[in-house]
C-alpha cells in the first residue's frame, strides 16, 4: 500500500508535529535524524513525511501530491486554497495583530493610512471588512522597520510575545485573528483513502485533546 | 511587441501527439456514451455577455468589451450558457431536452498556482424533468464515465443540498451566517465550525450541524444522519439519497459509491441532489454535477434540470499513464520516382482504402526514402516507377 504523504512546515511546526506523533506512539527516528533528506518515512504509521516551506505545504496538498499537511493558520489565511482544514493542532499559537507606534492614535485624522505587512491578503481583508480604505505595502523582512522609518502608519503581522514590538516602540492596536497550526487534507485523498486518513485524524484529535485537558 | 512571441499565456499549453490523441480518444468515448443515451451535442459561443454569468465571482473571469462597450467574457462555465440556450431557443421543444457539450472553459486562476486556466469540459444536461428517475439516469451516466476512466480506483460521491438549506431555514439563520457556515462545512473545518456554532445558541439542531462535515462514508452515514437530525423533512431527503445510493450500488461495487453530506459546494445554483467524482492519482475533483431547478427561470423559462460536467484531461491522464494511446503509425511509405507523382498518390489512396496507414514520401530517390523509412520505423517501402511498383520490406533492426 502506498504510504500517506504528509507535508510538514519546516522548523518549529515540524518539531511540534514530531513530538505529537511520538506521543501517539509513532517511531519518528528517521525524521529526527533527517540530515539533508526532504522525504522521510514513518514506517509504522504508514506515513511519509515531506519537509516544505509553509506556503508550499498548501500548494502540495492542493495539487494532491501530498495527502495531508501541517501548516499555520497564518499561511492558510494569506494563501487560501481549496482543501479540508480538519484539526486545530493547538500548537504554534500566536496571533495576527495590527500594531503601531506607542502613544499615537492610529484612527485619528483623515489621511489615508499606509500599512506595511508580509501578509497583504490578510491585511487588505481586515481593512475591507472595516470599510477602511488603506494602502498596503508588502515588506519581506522585519516589518517593524516600516513605521520606524516613516514608510507606514502601522503594520499587520504575527505577534507571539510582543517583545519585538515593545523593543521597537510599537504596541498592538487591535487583534486581527488568532493563529495556530492546522492539519489540512486534500479533498480527493480524504475520499479515496477515507479509513486510513480518518484513523489518523482520530488519533491526532485524541492526543491533542488530552494535551488541552492537561493545560 | 515580440517579447512573448515564443511562449503561451500562463495556465495554457499546447497539446502534442500522445497528449492530444489521449484527449481526443476520451472525448470521442464520452461522446459515444452520451449519444448512446440519446443526447445531442450543442456548442455555445466562446464569448458571452457577462450578464449570463452573474452568479459567478467576477475575478475568475476573463473580460473584454464588444464594439458597443458592453462587457463580455470568455466562457467560464458551460451550464449557464446551455441554460440560456434552452430557455430562449428551445421553448417549444418536447421535454425533457437531453444535451451534451464538449468545449473549453476559461478561468483566471491566481498567478503561479499551477492550475490550468483553459480546461476542456464535457458534460450533459437533462432539462425539463424533475423526477428521481432523471436524477438516477444522470448519476448512472456519471458512474459510467468514471468506470471507463482506466484509473486504478474511483469514487462517486452523493449529497443533497436540500439538507443544508432545510437546516438553515428551520434555524432561521441569516443569509450571511448560512454562507459562513456553508464555507466551514465545505472545507471540513471542524474546529472553526464548532466555535462558530457555539456562538449561535444551543438549539439541538445547531449541535447536529456540527457533525455535518463528518457525515461522509458509506450507507451507514445515512443512518447516522437520520438519527442525528431526527426531523421528518430531512428524513425525506435522506431517504431520497438512500434510494439513489442503493440503485447505484447495484450498478457497481458498492465501495465506489459514497455519501458526503458535507458536500455543500458552489456553484450556488444547485437545488437538489449534488455529486462529485474522484479518480485515484488525481488531486482535484474530476466530475461534478447536481440538480438545478431554478437556474433556467433566470433566463425566463421555469424548467427543472440536472446535469454534470467532467474533465476529459483527467481521464486522459489515466490513459497516458497506462500508455494505451494510439498515434498514427504508418506501415507503408509510398515514394514516387521522378514523373510518377500522381500514380504514387493514387497507389497511396488504394492502400488507405485497404485501411493501411500509408505515408507519401517527400523524398525523390529510393535511397533517401529508405533512410527516412528506417529512421521512422516504417517497415515497408513502395517505390512507384514508370515500370510498376517495387515493394521492399525493410529489416526490423533498422527501426529506431
Amino acid at each position: 500500500m502506498k504510504p500517506i504523504r504528509i507535508a510538514l512546515t519546516k522548523g518549529r511546526l515540524e518539531r511540534d508535529t514530531v513530538s505529537l506523533f511520538e506521543r501517539i506512539g509513532y517511531d519518528c527516528g528517521e525524521l529526527k535524524q533527517k540530515g539533508r533528506r526532504l522525504i522521510l518515512p514513518i514506517p509504522d504509521a504508514g506515513l511519509e513525511a515531506v519537509l516544505a516551506k509553509a506556503a508550499d505545504v498548501i500548494t502540495y496538498v492542493q495539487h494532491g501530491v501530498c495527502d495531508i499537511g501541517v501548516v499555520g493558520k497564518d499561511t492558510i489565511m494569506e494563501y487560501g486554497g481549496s482543501f479540508f482544514e480538519v484539526v486545530d493542532l493547538g500548537f504554534g499559537k500566536c496571533r495576527f495583530a495590527l500594531a503601531g507606534p506607542v502613544g499615537k492614535d492610529f484612527y485619528d485624522g483623515y489621511h489615508r493610512r499606509v500599512i506595511a505587512t508580509k501578509y497583504p491578503n490578510v491585511a487588505s481583508r481586515f481593512f475591507a471588512e472595516k470599510g477602511m480604505d488603506v494602502s498596503i505595502v508588502k515588506i519581506e523582512g522585519s516589518v517593524e522597520l516600516a513605521p520606524l522609518l516613516g514608510l507606514s502608519d502601522a503594520i499587520v503581522d504575527i505577534v507571539e510575545t510582543g517583545s519585538t514590538l515593545k523593543e521597537n516602540g510599537l504596541a498592538v492596536i487591535e487583534e486581527v485573528a488568532p493563529v495556530s497550526a492546522r492539519m489540512i487534507v486534500n479533498e480527493a485523498s480524504l475520499k479515496l483513502r477515507q479509513q486510513e486518513i480518518e484513523k489518523l485524524i482520530g488519533q491526532i484529535e485524541e492526543t491533542v485533546g488530552k494535551q488541552e485537558e492537561r493545560i | 511587441m515580440s517579447k512573448y512571441r515564443m511562449i503561451t499565456p500562463e495556465g495554457t499549453k499546447d497539446f502534442l501527439f500522445e497528449e492530444c490523441a489521449a484527449r481526443r480518444q476520451v472525448e470521442a468515448q464520452l461522446a459515444r456514451l452520451f449519444e448512446g443515451y440519446g443526447f445531442t451535442e450543442v456548442v455555445t459561443p466562446g464569448i458571452e455577455f457577462l450578464d449570463v454569468f452573474d452568479a459567478m465571482p467576477q475575478e475568475q473571469m476573463y473580460k473584454l468589451t464588444d464594439g458597443k462597450g458592453r462587457l463580455i467574457t470568455l466562457r467560464p462555465d458551460s451550464t449557464m450558457p446551455i441554460a440560456r440556450l434552452a430557455a430562449t431557443r428551445l421553448k417549444n421543444h418536447s421535454l425533457p431536452i437531453r444535451l451534451y457539450y464538449n468545449q473549453s472553459v476559461y478561468n483566471a486562476n491566481p498567478a503561479l498556482s499551477g492550475h490550468s486556466n483553459e480546461v476542456v469540459q464535457t458534460g450533459i444536461e437533462v432539462i425539463g424533468a424533475d423526477s428521481r428517475r432523471a436524477d438516477l439516469e444522470v448519476l448512472a451516466m456519471a458512474l459510467e464515465v468514471l468506470q471507463c476512466s482506466d484509473a486504478a480506483d474511483f469514487r462517486l460521491e452523493l449529497s443533497h443540498i436540500g439538507i443544508f438549506h432545510t437546516l438553515m431555514k428551520k434555524l432561521s439563520l441569516s443569509d450571511e451566517i448560512s454562507e459562513e457556515l456553508r464555507g466551514l462545512i465545505e472545507s471540513k473545518n471542524y474546529p472553526a465550525l464548532s466555535d462558530r456554532l457555539a456562538g449561535l445558541g444551543n438549539d439541538p439542531m445547531l449541535l447536529s450541524l456540527r457533525q455535518m462535515p463528518r457525515l461522509f462514508g458509506g450507507a451507514e452515514v445515512l443512518d447516522r444522519a437520520s438519527r442525528l437530525f431526527a426531523d421528518p423533512d430531512i428524513d425525506r431527503l435522506i431517504e431520497e439519497l438512500r434510494r439513489q445510493y442503493q440503485a447505484l450500488s447495484a450498478l457497481t461495487e458498492p465501495r465506489h459509491i459514497t455519501v458526503d453530506l458535507g458536500l455543500v459546494n458552489r456553484p450556488s445554483y444547485y437545488t437538489g441532489i449534488v455529486f462529485r467524482g474522484y479518480l485515484a492519482g488525481h488531486g482535484e475533483t474530476v466530475l461534478s454535477g447536481g440538480r438545478y431547478d431554478r437556474l433556467l427561470s433566470r433566463f425566463g423559462a421555469d424548467l427543472p434540470a440536472v446535469g454534470f460536467g467532467v474533465r476529459p484531461d483527467a481521464l486522459a491522464a489515466a490513459l497516458l499513464q497506462k500508455g494505451i494511446v494510439s498515434l498514427p503509425d504508418p506501415s507503408v511509405l509510398v515514394c514516387a520516382a521522378q514523373g510518377c507523382e500522381t500514380q504514387a498518390l493514387r497507389h497511396r489512396r488504394r492502400l488507405a482504402d485497404q485501411k493501411l496507414c500509408a505515408e507519401y514520401s517527400v523524398y525523390t530517390t529510393k535511397e533517401e526514402a529508405e533512410a527516412y523509412a528506417a529512421e521512422r520505423g516504417i517497415p515497408r517501402l513502395d517505390f512507384v516507377t514508370p515500370d510498376g511498383i517495387v515493394t521492399e520490406t525493410l529489416a526490423e533492426g533498422e527501426c529506431l
